[in-house]
Parts: structure tokens; C-alpha cells; sequence
């Protein structure tokens, strides 16, 4: 037997509009990372049917559960129009609830076909009466039930438990697409997760400063794009060679200056990458004050060498929040690994905290690091990381 | 590839191997079996234990008649394990002192430049409930004999020092703070505390005879002498008490079955190494001295403990940090590699555990920057002046273009 996942979809519903544009954008997303399975994703009024092997229903909700769009889903039950078939699966349903020690339920009906021999109220009330009667102490709580039995009489009758949450926001793509700015710490990957919700395709770019910056951590933002491209369905990362830049900043720059300067090229890479890959806009992981380079003076100088909007969903949250939130989408425990780079070595003691906007913006023209950049940009690497299904 | 990480492991004696293969197939015998088969490989692992105990002690063989009733050599399966018998049998010691009521509590000392088969070891004991106390060293990478018998206590039941330090190569004034322990304890009233000595740097490459420094065990690698990975050994005076047992192989003191050509094996790299040690080791003292010199002139780069000279004898010409000041040891040592040049450090960069892989430095009082910025060279027979020459060019060109 097949098993069929009943997938509610939220936020698409509010766009009257584009609608459709939204539904075949999340179809789209769900096929991508369905794409090794035999599968089928059907989209009726309200509701999207994902029907996979039933060796594969773990696959099925892991990918349910990291795909942008998707507001609950929940394995459903499919029978014939029936009484008898639908009090059976109830019934079924109720005994699996019961199995795990819950007790207080409320069933509801929902009917699309009034061809049904019952109402929505009639069939909810004798739902409740069949599975009192077949589960002995269960009993009906309309207020604050343990569990719900849903029945949904559409083409076919459906009955289903309470939906699993899923991650709501709006499928991935409709928002356009993304340059992540992807280090190996535990904000940005965070960070770009925020804006997959909210709709962004995903491109990340990574600062590579070899030899300061060890093999081992080039690797662990490869696994840290991985993570991401496990919601996004795939995503590709760019490898920026950096080690020119930064040691002729480290050279040239004023001590203080060094760091501040060197986020102001890398967004200024960022930004000529963004053109060529046709990305709408660059998301970073700062967050306001969290270390001395992420203040609103230093990101007005290093947000200066882009006219893209420079997305930073973290600005306001909190670190702590932050870690959490890494924790659950499964991020912390690779950001953690200790590959940090070697950048101390760049790291000025003291560095500019509020950095002039004129005068230290000038102070970094005079570098003349354009020719340098695009250079970097040409020796720029390109991995395509496919979708994986990767349990923790 | 030039080859530059002796201390690490040494490329296996060929011959050596290729011959302990064929006599792994030959002489298939459990050592502890009755039949002949059996029989026969007793008697090669006999002879590969007399083989290993002439090197270690050359003095010790003519006495034959007057063998302990231990071997005073047991085979293990690594250094690290040589050395965690003697840590471990602490943990045996404790919990059958609980039914000695006079001992209230057991103390460890040991020095906080030991390898991490110690260190780490005893930390864990710490953990369990017994005392530690660690010794620093001086700003010259040695231990002072005063230091550690002013650590001990009349609980003290186990001394750690290592014998030549697998970073610095300082090597440490054994037989002095043996005598130190045993005086302290005479004053204390209190029996001598074992002394255990991970040999592993010395065997082989500098003169280290246990029997002779009043110490109560010493452990060895094969693998740092050419010898394969997987065997190492404990010389004890007394026999020891493990944890861990089971067969009663190697009298009680590491059980499980034998590895008969892995301890065959490193019984000859180990006697090939006490025949020719003079000569190599005047050859490593002109590669050291050649690197430190070659140091000085190109400017810039300090060996460690910063001072230390060529020809100096406190420390194992095999064995030389380097510090690359502004520039991280573990950088320097990547470019290295990619230039076909194997080094070590002591550290993995990680901003939040800088100076994790550090401690032996910091524990000199090497301020923490220069130690971040170390690399390890060690040598061995087949390194050649060029290779000494074809490092310096390249460490410092590298330094010239890395250091930011």
C-alpha cells in the first residue's frame, strides 16, 4: 500500500493574485526533492496529495517537513465514499492515538460531496459515537481534545489525525533567488535559512583564505550548504580564492580598519557574483553589536560597494535565540566543529567600531582593490550540492 | 616528499616488516598453546623480548641466570598503552585501598608536559577521585627534581616524567628526579612512589637505560623506531599490577594474545637502533645544528625554547620547534605540505580552543603568540643536509609571503 500524505499549505492561499504561480512553485520544490522516489504530487482546491511507497514514508516526511510552504502534512487514510469505510479508518486512526495513551478526543467532518449520505455534523457525531464504542476509555472533549479524528469527504473520503507542523513561509523561488554570505559559524547558515522561508532560492558564497583558512573548513561549509540545500532542495556554493585581498588589506589597510575593510570586499565580490548568477539581493548573518565589526556605522561602510539590498534577518535577534534556532534546523553541531579559520591573524586588536562613512569610506577606494576582486571573482570555484535526504 | 615528521611515526625498516609478514605466516601459534606450533612461537617471543631487553639494557643480558621471575619487558599494543598500565593499575591500587583503612587517599604527580597518553590519563583519574598535582617545567623546556618531589605528598603513590619532551626534545633529568622522589619520601616517612617514564622519544635515539635511574617502569613505541604500528612496550622493575586481565599473558601485566611478529619486529628495529645510535646520533646533531644555524642567518624564525643552540645536550638533536612569530604554526605547516614538505604542530587551529594543542609550550611560560606560531621538525637517519637546506628556503620564503 501506498502511503499518502494529505499536505495543507497556508500563506499561498493569500495570494489571491499569483496563486497559482505560488502552488506550482511548491509542487515544483517537492518534486525536486522527491525526484528519487516514485512519487506523485496532485494539488486539489486547499490541499496538495503526496503519494510515495510506503517504504519510503520517512523519506517522504523529512522532506514535508524542511520544505518552505508546507504548514502541517499528516498521513491520511484514503477509502470509499462509505459510512463504513470511513468509521473503519476512524476507528484505526482513533486505536493508534489510543496506543500511544491519549484519551480525550473530538472528531470533525469536513464535506465537499453533499452527494454523502451524512452532514458534516451528523457524520462527526457518529464518528465520535463508533470510536467511544471501539476504544473503551476514550471519551469526547470538544474544548481541549488530546486528538482529533478529521474526516473529509472530497473525490474520496479522507480521515486523518491532527497534522504535523511544517515549516509554513512560502516556497522557495517565489521570492526570487538569494547570495547567501556563508561563513563557518553559526549565524549565517541560520540566516539563510530565514530567507528560503520567506521564499529566496539560495546561492551560497564562502570566502576561502587558504592557507590561513584550513581545508577542514572549507569543508564544514560545504556540510553547512548541504544543511541549507536540504530545505532548499540543492543549493550552490561558490568558493571565493581570498587570501590576495586579505593580506594586501592586512598590508596596506590601517590596523583598525582591517576588519571592517575586508567585509566591505568580500560584499563587494558578493555583489559582482550576485550579477552574474542573477540574485536579487545578498543575506548575511549579522546581527546589530555582535562583535565590534557589526555596527550600524561599519555595515553603512560595507553594505556601500553594493546597491543590492543586503538582507540581515538575524540583525535583531538575539544570540542565544540564534543557537536554538541552529539547533533545531540542524546546523549547530557542524558550526560548531572547531575549523574556525585562522583569521586572528587578521583580526586587528582593537578594531574600528564606527567606522566614517566619508572619510574611511575613501580610505578604502584608495586601496584600489577593484582589479584584485575580479580576479577573485574569475578563480571563483562552483559546486553544485544536489538535494539529500540526511537525518541527523 | 621531504620527510620531516619522525616524531609522528618513522617509515617502516622494509626488511623488517617484509620478514616479521613472513614469520606471522610461518609461526602461527598461540604463544600460550601447548602443542609444538605453540611451543615454537614462545620460544621467538622469548627471543624477541631478549632481543628487545639487549637494547634497552645491554648490561642486563650476560646476567641470564639471575632473570626475575616477570619479564621485565611486556609487549603491548602501543606506547599509549605502555603507558596507561601503570596510570590504570592506580585505579586497582584505590579501590583495594578502600579495604585498607590507614590509606585515605591516593596522589598522582605528574608533569604538565607529558604526551597525552599520560596526561590525559591522568586527568581522567583525577576525575575518578584521585589527587593530581602537575609540574611545570622551567623556561628551558626541563623539569627541576626539586619541582616534582616538592609536588609529592605521603599520598603520593605514582610519578610521571617523560623522557624526552615530543615537542621541545628537552630531556629531562631522569635519574636526578628519581633520586629527589626517593629522598623526599624518605622524609616523609613514607615507602618511594612508583616513578613511570614514557621512554618513547628516547629509545633508540639517545641512551636510556631504566634499570639504572631508580625508576619503577618506562614505556616504548616500535613505530618511532621503524619499527610497525601496534606494538609497544613496558619495562618494569617490579612487575605490575594491571587493570586490565584476562589470559595472563606477559605475566599479568597485558593481557591477550601475543603479537608475535609485530613485537619480533620491533625487538630488531629496536637492537638495529642501539648498534648504530652513536652514528646517527652524531648525524642528527649536525642536522640540528645545520637547521638552528640555518635559522639564525635567514632571521625572523626562533627555535624553541627560544635560546636553545645547536650541540646543545640537553635536548634530543632529533627533535626542534620552531617559532614563525605573526604567522600560526598550523598555516605554515599547511603551506608546507602543499609544497611537498611534512612538518607537525602541536595544535588544530580553532579560535574558541587557541591554544588547546599548545599546553607544552604555555606550560614553559612561552608567551601564548609565539607559541601558536610553532612547527615541529623532527629528523631521522635517512634525512639529509638538502632536505635541512630545501626546508629552511621554502619555510622562509613561505614566512616572507604569508605573514600578514
Amino acid at each position: 500500500m501506498d502511503a499518502l500524505y494529505l499536505v495543507k499549505i497556508g500563506e499561498i492561499l493569500l495570494k489571491l493574485g499569483n496563486r497559482k504561480e505560488f502552488e506550482e512553485r511548491l509542487r515544483g520544490q517537492l518534486n525536486k526533492k522527491l525526484a528519487g522516489i516514485p512519487h506523485s504530487v496532485n494539488i486539489m482546491p486547499g490541499r496538495y496529495y503526496v503519494c510515495v511507497p510506503e517504504d519510503r514514508a520517512e523519506d517522504a516526511e523529512f522532506i514535508l517537513s524542511r520544505t518552505p510552504g508546507v504548514n502541517g502534512y499528516i498521513r491520511a487514510r484514503k477509502t470509499e465514499k462509505t459510512l463504513e469505510a470511513v468509521f473503519e479508518a476512524a476507528v484505526q486512526v482513533a486505536k493508534e492515538r489510543v496506543a500511544s495513551g491519549l484519551t480525550r478526543f473530538k472528531a470533525e467532518s469536513r464535506r465537499s460531496d453533499k452527494s454523502f449520505p451524512l452532514g458534516s455534523f451528523e457524520l462527526s457525531a457518529e464518528l465520535g459515537a463508533r470510536v467511544l464504542e471501539a476504544c473503551p476509555g476514550t471519551r469526547v472533549d470538544l474544548h481541549k481534545p488530546e486528538f482529533t479524528i478529521n474526516a473529509e469527504i472530497r473525490e474520496r473520503a479522507y480521515v486523518f489525525p491532527d497534522p504535523k507542523p511544517g515549516l509554513r513561509g512560502l516556497p522557495v523561488g517565489s521570492g526570487g533567488k538569494g547570495l547567501l554570505l556563508l561563513s563557518g559559524g553559526i549565524d549565517s547558515p541560520v540566516a539563510g535559512y530565514q530567507m528560503a522561508r520567506r521564499g529566496l532560492a539560495l546561492d551560497a558564497v564562502y570566502f576561502h583564505a587558504y592557507p590561513y583558512t584550513s581545508k577542514e573548513a572549507h569543508e564544514k561549509v560545504m556540510a553547512l550548504a548541504r544543511i541549507l540545500g536540504s530545505y532548499t532542495g540543492g543549493i550552490t556554493l561558490w568558493t571565493v580564492p581570498f587570501t590576495d585581498a586579505q593580506l594586501r588589506i592586512k598590508k596596506e589597510a590601517r590596523e583598525d580598519l582591517t576588519t571592517v575593510f575586508m567585509r566591505t570586499a568580500m560584499m563587494r565580490v558578493a555583489h559582482l557574483l550576485a550579477q552574474k548568477i542573477g540574485a536579487n539581493c545578498l543575506i548575511t548573518g549579522e546581527s546589530l553589536g555582535q562583535v565590534a565589526s557589526q555596527t550600524a556605522e561599519n555595515m553603512r561602510l560595507t553594505e556601500s560597494t553594493t546597491d543590492l539590498p543586503v538582507l540581515r534577518p538575524l540583525v535583531g535577534i538575539d544570540k542565544e535565540d540564534t543557537i536554538l534556532l541552529a539547533k533545531e534546523i540542524g546546523s549547530y553541531e557542524t558550526s560548531i566543529l572547531p575549523y574556525e579559520d585562522c583569521c586572528v591573524l587578521f583580526s586587528p586588536k582593537h578594531p574600528m567600531l564606527r567606522a566614517d562613512h566619508e572619510r574611511e569610506g575613501a580610505s578604502y577606494r584608495a586601496l584600489d582593490l577593484e582589479g584584485l576582486l575580479a580576479e577573485a571573482l574569475s578563480k571563483t570555484e562552483r559546486l553544485d550540492i544536489p538535494f539529500a535526504i540526511s537525518r541527523p | 616528499m621531504i620527510y620531516l615528521d619522525w616524531a609522528s611515526t618513522s617509515p617502516p625498516d622494509e626488511v623488517v616488516l617484509a620478514e616479521a609478514a613472513a614469520l606471522a605466516a610461518s609461526v602461527f601459534g598461540n604463544p600460550s598453546s601447548k602443542h609444538q606450533l605453540g611451543e615454537t612461537a614462545k620460544a621467538r617471543l622469548d627471543e624477541a623480548r631478549a632481543l628487545l631487553a639487549s637494547a634497552i639494557e645491554p648490561a642486563a643480558l650476560p646476567r641470564g641466570g639471575s632473570s626475575p621471575t616477570w619479564p621485565r619487558i611486556a609487549f603491548t599494543g602501543s606506547g599509549s598503552e605502555a603507558d596507561a598500565i601503570p596510570l590504570l593499575a592506580m585505579l586497582r591500587q584505590a579501590l583495594e585501598a578502600r579495604r585498607d583503612s590507614r590509606i585515605k587517599n591516593l596522589h598522582l604527580v605528574a608533569s604538565e608536559i607529558e604526551h597525552p597518553a599520560i596526561y590525559e590519563e591522568a586527568r581522567l583519574l583525577k576525575s575518578l577521585g584521585i589527587g593530581l598535582s602537575l609540574v611545570k617545567p622551567a623556561k628551558d623546556g626541563r623539569l627541576r627534581p626539586e619541582s616534582i618531589a616538592g609536588a609529592m605528598t605521603a599520598d603520593t603513590a605514582l610519578v610521571c616524567v617523560m623522557a624526552v619532551n615530543n615537542e621541545t626534545g628537552a630531556i629531562q633529568p631522569i635519574a636526578e628526579i628519581a633520586a629527589a622522589v626517593a629522598s623526599t619520601a624518605k622524609t616523609l616517612g613514607r615507602p618511594c612512589p612508583r616513578i613511570h617514564v614514557d621512554a618513547v622519544q628516547a629509545l633508540g635515539k639517545l641512551p636510556f637505560s631504566p634499570a639504572s635511574l631508580g625508576i619503577s617502569s618506562a614505556a616504548f613505541s616500535a613505530h618511532k623506531i621503524r619499527g610497525p604500528r601496534g606494538v609497544g612496550a613496558l619495562w618494569s622493575a617490579q612487575g605490575i599490577e594491571a587493570l586490565a586481565v584476562g589470559g595472563a599473558q606477559e605475566g599479568g601485566t597485558r593481557a591477550g594474545t601475543e603479537n608475535l611478529q609485530g613485537a619480533w619486529a620491533f625487538a630488531c628495529c629496536a637492537r638495529r637502533h642501539a648498534e648504530t645510535m652513536e652514528r646517527r646520533y652524531a648525524g642528527a646533531r649536525a642536522l640540528e645544528t645545520r637547521l638552528i644555524e640555518g635559522l639564525a642567518a635567514l632571521g625572523g624564525a626562533l627555535p624553541l625554547p627560544l635560546g636553545r643552540a645547536g650541540m646543545d645536550e640537553r635536548y634530543s638533536p632529533y627533535i626542534l620547534s620552531i617559532a614563525f612569530p605573526g604567522l600560526s604554526g598550523e598555516v605554515l605547516a599547511r603551506a608546507l605540505a602543499d609544497e611537498g614538505i611534512a612538518v607537525s604542530t602541536g595544535s588544530a587551529c580553532a579560535s574558541n580552543a587557541r591554544h588547546k594543542g599548545r599546553r607544552v609550550l604555555d606550560a614553559m611560560g612561552l608567551e601564548s603568540e609565539l607559541g601558536f606560531s610553532a612547527i615541529r621538525i623532527s629528523t631521522g637517519e635517512s634525512t639529509k643536509a638538502e632536505d635541512i637546506d630545501r626546508f629552511l628556503e621554502t619555510a622562509h620564503s613561505l614566512y616572507r609571503k604569508l605573514k600578514p
